[in-house]
């Protein structure tokens, strides 16, 4: 059995006998890593479903008995995503958000990575997750980095939160015109739940609260485990 | 009523009846008591703990007092009680001096056995507006006659014995009419979930082939980021990555006529390097 390293010592690939044929095995993923250094990673752990107008009102009113009492926090938000091409083919990306509603709060610049398959009976979708302010520079910057915007949408809605979870209840939009965010359309007649959690990577006793708390808002809204590349079709 | 109770019925006691009496106040005493720390808990919770009050829990608290007052209830019925009604409290003696032993039992909330007190804690009759009433529904019942109120009577013996039926038999009778019920209310639709979590996720539906225009700073055409199999999507980012070289001047003029039809010529470019694109293979042991 061999192990290919990288630069910084981590196990990159390893390729072990099987029969007469070498078989190559990646790196396991980032959450059986050890933390050998730099900024702890931080995993998104997500679930998803989406409630119909006509059912909204209950939703809210279920979330603000469930969750923490605080006032419910309404938002208008920008997103756009940007794609850097690179050689290989897989485009990195980044999504940029601002608040259209505190048009003075700095930009959020977000980078998520490809949800992690390791746990078939992990109940949430787990992702690397990067999070940073940045200025109101940031689409001028990004277009002279070589990031190219590829869609963007307004997102407006309701947050809520419990304990470190956070709901979010969000009505998206299409933008009609490039760069014009008054001139929005309807996506569908739904609004988005997200159900998410911001955790450093290895706790995985997080997708049971996340569970729980989906199962108190069944039969309004099915909260689960989406996963994206099933949605390209 | 608990220490009102407990105190002049021991004067009282002499037989056998006395002592099943007293049994019988004694577990009665001992389940209110369990209602007046549940409510004493419930009231603390709510002045002192309502910022982090959640609905569940307040729900439990009220299933718990409504549990222990049907247990009281069930009590009361039992044939081995005997008929509170006919034991008769008299004071003895009352007195205006603050009486130990009683602040004692009551837990300082009856201090003195006194003239004002005995009004309020050994009434039996009900207060006057429950008793005006009290005469008004009975001047009403006298009223419609015997045989209009047996027929209320049977009415309503019968929508009882409907719910009641139908709450006992089993759920697969009824959830043929229930899931028609829901059907016509659903909260949610699925396919719309999976449309907003594509569009959220990678764009899809959001316009992606923008006609490059002047003042668009865009890329136009520029397909969605992750590998993935081949479909559209996945066609339109060889399409990109094809056409990134000419996309400043040369390419804008190709592509602005048209939009629509780029997709085709791409899936011919795109279709023999998909394969080997697939995230999964790379996993794969190799055979």
């Amino acid at each position: 059995m061999f192990i290919c390293v990288n630069s910084t010592g981590e196990t990159m690939f390893s390729y072990f006998r099987l029969k007469s044929v070498w078989v190559k095995m990646e790196a396991p993923p980032v959450t059986v890593m050890p933390v050998t250094g730099g900024t702890i990673n931080m995993m998104e752990y997500l679930l998803q479903g989406s409630v119909l107008d006509q059912a909204l009102e209950s939703l809210l009113h279920r979330l603000r008995g469930l969750c923490d009492n605080m006032e419910p926090e309404s938002f208008t938000d920008h997103e756009l995503v940007y794609l850097l091409k690179g050689q290989q083919g897989n485009p990195f990306i980044l999504r940029a958000r601002r608040s259209l509603s505190h048009p003075t709060a700095p930009w959020h610049l977000r980078y998520l990575g490809q949800p992690e398959v390791g746990d078939k009976s992990r109940h949430a979708l787990v992702r690397n997750c990067v999070d940073v302010a940045a200025s109101h520079s940031l689409p001028e910057f990004l277009n002279e980095m070589g990031f190219r915007m590829d869609h963007e949408f307004v997102a407006n809605g309701h947050i809520f939160r419990k304990g470190v979870m956070k709901v979010v209840v969000s009505k998206l939009s299409r933008i009609l015109v490039p760069g014009n965010t008054e001139n929005t359309e309807r996506l569908s007649l739904s609004y988005l739940v997200e159900l998410s959690v911001l955790a450093p990577a290895g706790q995985d006793t997080v997708s049971e609260d996340m569970r729980s708390f989906a199962e108190q808002l069944k039969p309004l809204v099915h909260l689960e485990k989406i996963d994206p590349s099933k949605q390209r079709h | 009523m608990y220490d009102i109770f407990v105190y002049f019925c021991l004067f009282l006691l002499q037989h056998r009846e006395e002592k099943q009496l007293e049994a019988s106040v004694e577990s009665l005493a001992s389940r209110v008591a369990h209602v007046k720390n549940a409510l004493h808990s419930f009231i603390y919770k709510l002045e002192n703990e309502y910022e982090r009050l959640a609905w569940p829990s307040v729900l439990d608290n009220f299933a718990l007092l409504s549990g222990q007052l049907n247990t009281i209830n069930k009590l009361l019925k039992n044939e081995k009680t005997p008929s509170f009604r006919n034991q008769v409290i008299i004071p003895l003696l009352l007195s205006p001096d603050r009486d130990e032993d009683l602040a004692k039992l009551t837990e300082q909330r009856v201090p003195v056995f006194s003239h004002e007190i005995v009004p309020d804690y050994l009434r039996t009759k009900p207060d006057p507006e429950v008793e005006e009433q009290e005469k008004q529904l009975s001047t009403e019942a006298a009223r419609i006659g015997p045989e209009v109120a047996q027929k209320q009577i049977q009415a309503l013996n019968k929508v009882c014995s409907n719910l009641l039926e139908k709450l006992n038999n089993p759920r697969d009778d009824r959830d043929t009419e229930t899931s028609s019920l829901r059907q016509n209310k659903p909260s949610f639709n699925p396919a719309d979930t999976n449309a907003l979590v594509g569009a959220v996720a990678f764009g899809k539906g959001l316009s992606k082939c923008r006609p490059p225009g002047p003042v668009a700073p865009t890329h136009p055409g520029q397909g969605p980021m992750m590998s993935g199999g081949p479909t559209l999507q996945q066609v339109t980012i060889g399409g990109g990555s094809g056409q990134q070289a000419g996309m400043g001047g040369p390419g804008a003029p190709q592509q602005q006529g048209q939009p629509g039809k780029m997709p085709s010529s791409i899936k011919t470019n795109i279709k023999s390097a998909s394969g080997s694109m697939h995230p999964y293979t790379r996993s794969l042991p190799q055979q």
